[in-house]
């Protein structure tokens, strides 16, 4: 394919590259079922937003954008952390937080992952180390941070963050390329390139669509994939991963994708003229999930039956996610101030003396003197 | 030669502990911090050479290395969003900023990120950054070495705002904001560097929220933070010579406020000027003057005063730095004439 970017991506046409070594079988086969996971929740969601308008919140769907996601899903330890950007389900599913707390979140609802505080696009889920944010390249640069307390605690956890290619316009996300490059820190920094940043497209916003280029000469390792080949983004950032964890630095993953829905909600964007229709019909027949299935079944590894039966919980599963989500209860009006700030002080409890500080109060006269 | 001193029990009163300067506070309070807890970190430009952060780190890096004393590149947002995932992944860092105004490429990190970090996990996850930045004044430090943008960050929610007057409270403060469960912006004048008073040797907490009443009186209630409570105390002793009483309080930190002291005084005294290192609109004396007003309206005998910089940016000649800061026997004849109803 020569330089990857995604004028050669289109020019290039059907993909036919995706391929399942051997003893790739259980990797190609739970990665496939993490994608169709992810698309029929994706698909259902977008079905109940509009009319029904219960979900109202921004919701930035992922639809066309399953492989890293799942790749990560394989990938990455509970103690691992993982900062998402705001098109955040499929993160949020890859660190295994639960279905049911997401669908109540986007309804606001006191069972979501975050009570409803946060919705789609800021959704967490702490116990498992997932977070994400809306404004760019905030939480990849916040991923630096995590990663650099695994490396003072000689830890072997990793941090994942996850963005798009518009989180490079921003100055922070150099800023964090250069300190884990000369950190040598246990990250992994996944970029997917899907083109543009609502409408604008990269070469628009930046002179050279070569960010993998780019960051190598920060001096870190550095790569740009086809990123709907779920097995090669699967092995791309399994040794990334492993390199994180062995101490060997950082690694920066491009991998080129494509968002089949309209920036955010159910509904197309394609009538503001930003995309040509031939583009999207290109990437739909390179779709991840067709692209992984015509190879397990070229190698026998998916039957008809096994793929409906699946299909079948899947669907099981998203009933009783809405079902949940619609039938909790709104939360209860706060306390604003204990949701703001901590009521507790458990450190500062253990480990400071508290004494009179009356007396300190009453003799200032040094302060008095020699102020200026 | 004197006896050795011993060292002072910590129910000892205050007059029995060693003298620190302000700059050796917070020092003292890094070290101990650090002492304390390995989870603890130092993060700034320079704060591993021997000079240190005006003294304020100096020895630090000799004791615990260039891992938790660490030099960071000019990117002071990367440096705050590295604060915040190192704090949520357990650590207790502390990020310096020589001033302030650098500290401002770190905004949104500090408002779309740390200050809600908090609030948008319900509780579940936390972000304990202490964040110290330094505000300059004098020697033409002009207008991007000088703002003290406190009244900022007190609007945010989330954040806590400390301005510690004295050297007591600069340690005291330091320590609850590393070992709290809160982000805190710690705002230090330069000036205030060099004051010196009784410090325990031993790592103390010093609360948010808890104003201290620095002078009693009767006439008059000064409300200052940070490096207008010194100037509050002097001007308060210029005061007593004309037979006026002031009462001074120091509300140690801006966020959360403690009104309640606030009040009581000036229930007492019928009259308030709040004294507010910044400019004046929209600020710290707006705030708690209004809030008084809401509270209290009937107990002022006099209309509030707000005494602060003009709505200019700072001047770098010394000439013009005269006219733009408060000065003190000017400010002392305003408030002979509140108080006398001139």
């Amino acid at each position: 394919m020569g330089t990857l970017t995604h004028e050669a991506i289109l020019k290039a046409g059907l993909y036919e590259s995706l391929s399942i070594a051997d003893g790739e079988a259980g990797t190609a086969k739970s990665l496939h079922r993490f994608m169709l996971r992810l698309r029929q929740c994706e698909e259902a969601l977008a079905r109940e937003y509009h009319p029904a308008d219960q979900m109202r919140c921004p919701v930035h769907f992922c639809v066309g954008q399953e492989a890293v996601p799942a790749a990560l899903s394989l990938l990455l330890r509970d103690s691992d952390y993982l900062y998402s950007h705001h098109r955040s389900h499929g993160y949020y599913l890859a660190k295994h937080a639960p279905m049911p707390a997401l669908f109540a979140e986007l309804y606001g609802k006191q069972t979501g992952a975050n009570a409803g505080l946060a919705g789609s696009q800021d959704i967490s889920f702490p116990s498992r180390h997932f977070f994400s944010g809306a404004i760019l390249a905030g939480a990849t640069a916040i991923s630096l941070g995590s990663a650099f307390a695994f490396q003072l605690r000689g830890t072997d956890q990793v941090a994942v963050a996850g963005f798009g290619e518009s989180a490079t316009d921003e100055g922070i996300f150099w800023e964090t390329v250069n300190y884990a490059a000369l950190a040598k820190l246990p990250l992994v920094l996944v970029c997917e390139n899907n083109n543009y940043s609502v409408f604008s497209p990269q070469l628009k916003r930046q002179s050279l669509d070569n960010i993998s280029e780019r960051v190598r000469t920060f001096g870190i390792t550095s790569a740009a994939i086809f990123g709907n080949d779920a097995m090669l983004v699967h092995r791309t950032l399994r040794d990334a991963i492993a390199r994180a964890r062995g101490g060997e630095g950082p690694t920066f993953v491009e991998a080129y994708t494509y968002r089949w829905s309209g920036h955010y909600g159910p509904a197309s964007d394609d009538l503001v003229g930003y995309r040509a229709p031939e583009e999207l019909e290109a990437w739909k027949r390179n779709c991840p999930i067709k692209l992984i299935e015509k190879a397990l079944r070229a190698k026998s590894l998916l039957a008809d039956a096994e793929n409906e039966r699946l299909l079948r919980e899947i669907s099981m599963e998203i009933e009783e996610c809405f079902r949940f989500a619609k039938s909790s209860p709104f939360p209860p009006t706060p306390d604003w101030t204990a949701l703001n700030l901590s009521s507790a002080t458990p450190e500062a409890d253990r480990l400071l003396a508290d004494i009179d500080l009356g007396d300190f109060d009453a003799h200032q006269e040094s302060t008095q003197a020699k102020g200026y | 030669m004197l006896p050795k001193r011993k060292t002072p029990s910590r129910d000892a009163p205050g007059a029995a502990h060693p003298e620190a300067s302000y700059a050796d506070a917070l020092r003292q309070g890094l070290e101990q911090a650090m002492d304390l807890s390995d989870r603890v970190v130092v993060v700034g430009q320079l704060v591993d050479y021997a000079p240190g952060v005006f003294g304020s780190t100096t020895g630090l890096v000799e004791r615990f290395g260039t891992e938790r004393v660490r030099d960071f590149p000019v990117s002071e947002s990367a440096m705050t969003a590295l604060g915040i995932g190192a704090a949520v992944a357990g650590m207790r860092p502390v990020l310096v900023h020589h001033r302030l105004d650098f500290m401002l490429y770190s905004i949104d990190a500090i408002v779309n990120w740390l200050s809600l970090w908090r609030f948008k996990s319900n509780g579940a996850s936390s972000a304990p950054v202490t964040i110290r930045a330094i505000v300059g004044r004098g020697w033409g430090q002009g207008p991007q070495h000088s703002k003290s943008l406190h009244a900022w960050f007190a609007h945010v929610p989330g954040l806590k705002v400390a301005m510690p007057a004295t050297a007591f409270d600069a340690k005291g403060l330091l320590l609850e904001s590393i070992f709290g469960e809160d982000p805190v912006i710690m705002i230090e004048h330069r000036s205030l560097f060099g004051l010196k008073d009784r410090v325990p040797e031993f790592p103390y907490r010093v609360r948010f929220g808890q104003a201290a009443v620095r002078r009693a009186g009767a006439d008059l209630t000064l409300v200052g933070a940070g490096v207008m409570v010194p100037f509050a105390l002097r001007v308060a002793a210029q005061l007593a010579e004309h037979r006026v009483e002031a009462e001074v309080i120091d509300l140690r930190t801006i966020s959360p406020l403690d009104l309640e002291t606030v009040l009581s005084s000036v229930e007492k005294t019928g009259r308030l000027a709040v004294l507010d290192p910044t400019w004046g609109s929209f600020g710290m004396a707006a705030e708690v003057i209004s809030r008084v007003a809401e509270r209290r309206r009937g107990s002022l005998r006099a209309d509030p005063v707000r005494i602060a910089h003009p709505d200019s940016h700072t001047p770098m000649s010394s000439a013009l730095e005269a006219v733009y800061y408060p000065e003190q026997s000017s400010v002392v004849e305003r408030l002979r004439a509140l108080v006398s109803g001139r």
